[in-house]
């Protein structure tokens, strides 16, 4: 269920701070130039008017090609589903929900122990997402290392499909051939290619690289989702201090200037491509050179990105609850929920990024539920407090007077059900706590898993749906490259 | 109109926490000679049981079950008169007498305490707030009650619990005791002989339990 902001956000750039983060970005882009490895872009950019060193691989791209690029850029994005129900609007006022993605292990829902992640892993991930009434869409949580890698992008939206209604939000892919195998999937779930330009089920990642590099599978991929109107999601991930610049400004500058620049390839070669801002950066700890999603200065370029995306009139999926902590534990809760609140308090439109620990890379079901009442509770605070002669309820002050109660109101009784509801926390006395077991919330998120895993069953596709999915996953395991083309 | 549909009206009028219909069903039922045990019986309580049953379910929230039992609160206050005069006693699960002990203005809890115990099947006579250790003596003789229920939600209040306690012993009423609210501890229940209950739900079936014990 999508939420609406009501709550105006937060500012950590201020509208100067943001025209020089974006004239220092058109600077960049033209002075000291980008390097493109895939020859598509680089041609796109040079029949569009850019500079272009062919040899070097370089483009400097002129600041009227950029500005001409944003104003092509959909200021509205619909995310649909394959259930229409569940279809998503990204316009800056509503917030939606989506898990994280993609780590290689999973907390075993049964041992507990960490171990590869599995197919079944996406499968299930997916069908809990498909359960959750506030979760809005999936990204592939994990990546099935029980099957060939070269196909993972197909295994994952077939577990995911399979056991989804929402929309599908690929994960990075690293080759236009994943693309293309990901359209047929796709196209074959909505009933053909036109079907699928029509309402994208689907959306996807392109992962840029720090400091100012388009790479060439993931360029050329994002190339093929446009092909097709599939929104596009180019991500921005600096490491603060060693593939971006130290300060938080300065990795604001470089992420935005790399998002610019696909932008522009994008829209100069498909016009009106939904284009969804994105940015995961990293802090790293000067001690050790560890990597931390969510430490201060991180949480603060994720919140610059998101209110450069509203100063474009883009979409943004950035930060959320995201954090490095090795369990479900008091680390987790607090990295979460800081990095999720400053998320949804600085614009955010895509928000929660549930259920991963340790920097995007495990998986831990119990999380996945703690997240998702963290972002629960967070969209509730960014709806403000609303003033009307309804809500202010001097009526009803009245008529109870200075001694009653409000218990059996009128009043109270219309907004009971609009009043925020836990699905784990337990906000019970100790006895009544102690009575059922005296259990942690980890504990009762995991007893959760298991009730929704039990009882939940998603739509499923069609029998010929699924055996030309099969069809297209053999097809492609046989075509796709087993190693990456070479730059 | 039909007894029958009259107390279907009664019924209803407690499912929709309607606390206005509840009162015009009752004085209706009352004028077409209807038994006030039979119209609370057959009628109100069947209702709030049902709201009950719900709320237990995790159908209703907390508040429409107290709107529930506020709806039948307001008709009992009609039937009770006639239930004076016509000598006859109704059958409940117990009687309580509740209150928030003197010098403590806090009862909301309390309040919501009541409300479940009526929801549950209990007569319950609630006494307010700021109600001295007396009252609540004359009270229990009065109804002949089987729990006296003492609430406190300040440290400084919360020895007026003990004076309770110990009025309650020197009255000779065969009553059983029970305190609750903020301040209060299991450890303080047990020093001065009470039962304790941590929360409005688990209140119940101390009380509850505490019936079984006097039969």
């Amino acid at each position: 269920m999508v939420y609406v902001r009501k709550l105006k956000p937060i500012e950590v750039l201020s509208k100067d701070a943001r025209e020089d983060i974006h004239l220092a970005s058109l600077e960049l882009l033209k002075e000291m130039g980008v390097k493109v490895y895939s020859k598509e872009a680089l041609r796109i950019l040079e029949e569009s008017g850019a500079k272009v060193d062919q040899e070097k691989q370089m483009a400097y791209i002129p600041p009227y090609l950029v500005e001409e690029a944003l104003k092509k850029t959909p200021k509205y994005v619909k995310l649909c589903a394959r259930n229409p129900k569940y279809d998503v609007i990204l316009d800056g006022k509503h917030i939606c929900c989506s898990t994280d993605g993609t780590g290689m292990y999973t907390i075993d829902l049964d041992t507990g122990e960490r171990r590869p992640s599995t197919k079944d892993d996406v499968a299930k991930s997916a069908r809990i997402i498909n359960a959750l009434e506030d979760a809005d869409l999936y990204y592939p949580l994990v990546t099935p290392l029980d099957f060939p890698k070269h196909a993972h992008v197909l295994h994952e939206f077939d577990a995911a499909i399979n056991n989804l209604e929402k929309h599908f939000m690929s994960g990075a892919t690293y080759l236009r051939e994943e693309a293309t195998y990901l359209i047929k999937m796709a196209s074959a779930v909505v009933g053909g290619i036109e079907e699928l330009r029509k309402r994208p089920i689907i959306s996807a990642v392109a992962c840029m690289m720090s400091p100012l590099i388009l790479p060439l599978g993931e360029t050329d991929a994002a190339l093929e989702f446009s092909k097709y109107g599939i929104p596009v999601v180019p991500m921005t991930m600096p490491l603060l201090g060693a593939t971006g610049p130290i300060t938080p400004a300065g990795s604001v500058l470089i992420g935005n200037a790399q998002i610019l620049a696909i932008n522009t390839v994008i829209q100069m070669k498909y016009p009106g491509t939904p284009v969804i801002y994105s940015s995961f950066p990293l802090s790293m700890e000067m001690k050790t050179g560890a990597f931390a999603v969510s430490f201060p200065e991180a949480d603060l370029v994720i919140a610059g990105h998101i209110q450069m995306a509203r100063h474009y009139g883009m979409p943004n999926l950035a930060g959320g609850n995201i954090g490095s902590a090795k369990l479900p534990d008091e680390q987790a809760a607090y990295e979460k929920a800081l990095c999720g609140l400053i998320t949804v308090l600085a614009g955010g439109d895509i928000c929660g990024t549930i259920g991963l620990l340790e920097n995007y890379m495990v998986l831990s079901y119990e999380q996945l539920l703690i997240d998702y009442e963290m972002y629960r509770m967070m969209v509730k605070l960014a709806e403000g407090i609303d003033v009307n002669e309804d809500t202010l309820a001097l009526d009803t002050i009245y008529r109870v007077g200075p001694e009653g109660h409000f218990m059996a109101e009128k009043h109270t009784l219309k907004h009971a059900k609009d009043v925020w509801a836990p699905l784990i926390t337990d906000p019970r006395s100790h006895q009544a706590w102690k009575k059922e077991g005296g259990k942690s919330v980890v504990e009762v998120a995991r007893e959760k898993v298991r009730e929704i895993l039990a009882t939940h069953e998603p739509e499923p596709l069609d029998e010929d749906v699924k055996r030309e999915l099969e069809r297209i996953i053999k097809e492609g395991e046989e075509n796709l490259p087993h190693r990456p083309h070479n730059p | 109109m039909s007894s029958e549909e009259c107390l279907t009206e009664l019924k209803s009028s407690i499912e929709n926490l309607d606390k206005e219909a509840a009162v015009e069903a009752t004085k209706k039922a009352l004028k077409m000679g209807l038994d006030p045990i039979e119209i609370i019986e057959k009628g109100l309580a069947k209702g709030l049981r049902e709201v009950g049953s719900r709320f237990e379910k995790g159908e209703l929230f907390i508040v429409e079950l107290i709107a529930a039992a506020e709806a039948m609160k307001a008709a009992m206050e009609i039937l009770e008169p006639e239930i004076l005069k016509r000598k006859t006693k109704r059958e409940v699960l117990g009687r309580v007498v509740l209150g928030t002990v003197a010098g403590d203005i806090h009862d909301i809890g309390k309040n919501i305490v009541a409300s479940l115990l009526t929801a549950a099947g209990f007569e319950v006579y609630d006494l307010g707030k700021d109600v001295p250790v007396e009252k609540f003596i004359e009270k229990a003789k009065e109804v002949n009650a089987d729990v006296i229920g003492a609430s406190a939600l300040l440290t400084t209040t919360v020895p007026i619990q003990k004076d309770l306690a110990d009025a309650i012993k020197r009255s000779g009423l065969n009553v059983k005791y029970i305190v609750g609210g903020a301040a209060v501890t299991p450890q303080w229940a047990e020093e001065i002989g009470a039962a304790y209950a941590e929360d409005a739900s688990s209140a119940v079936e101390v009380i509850k339990n505490l019936v079984k014990q006097k039969e």
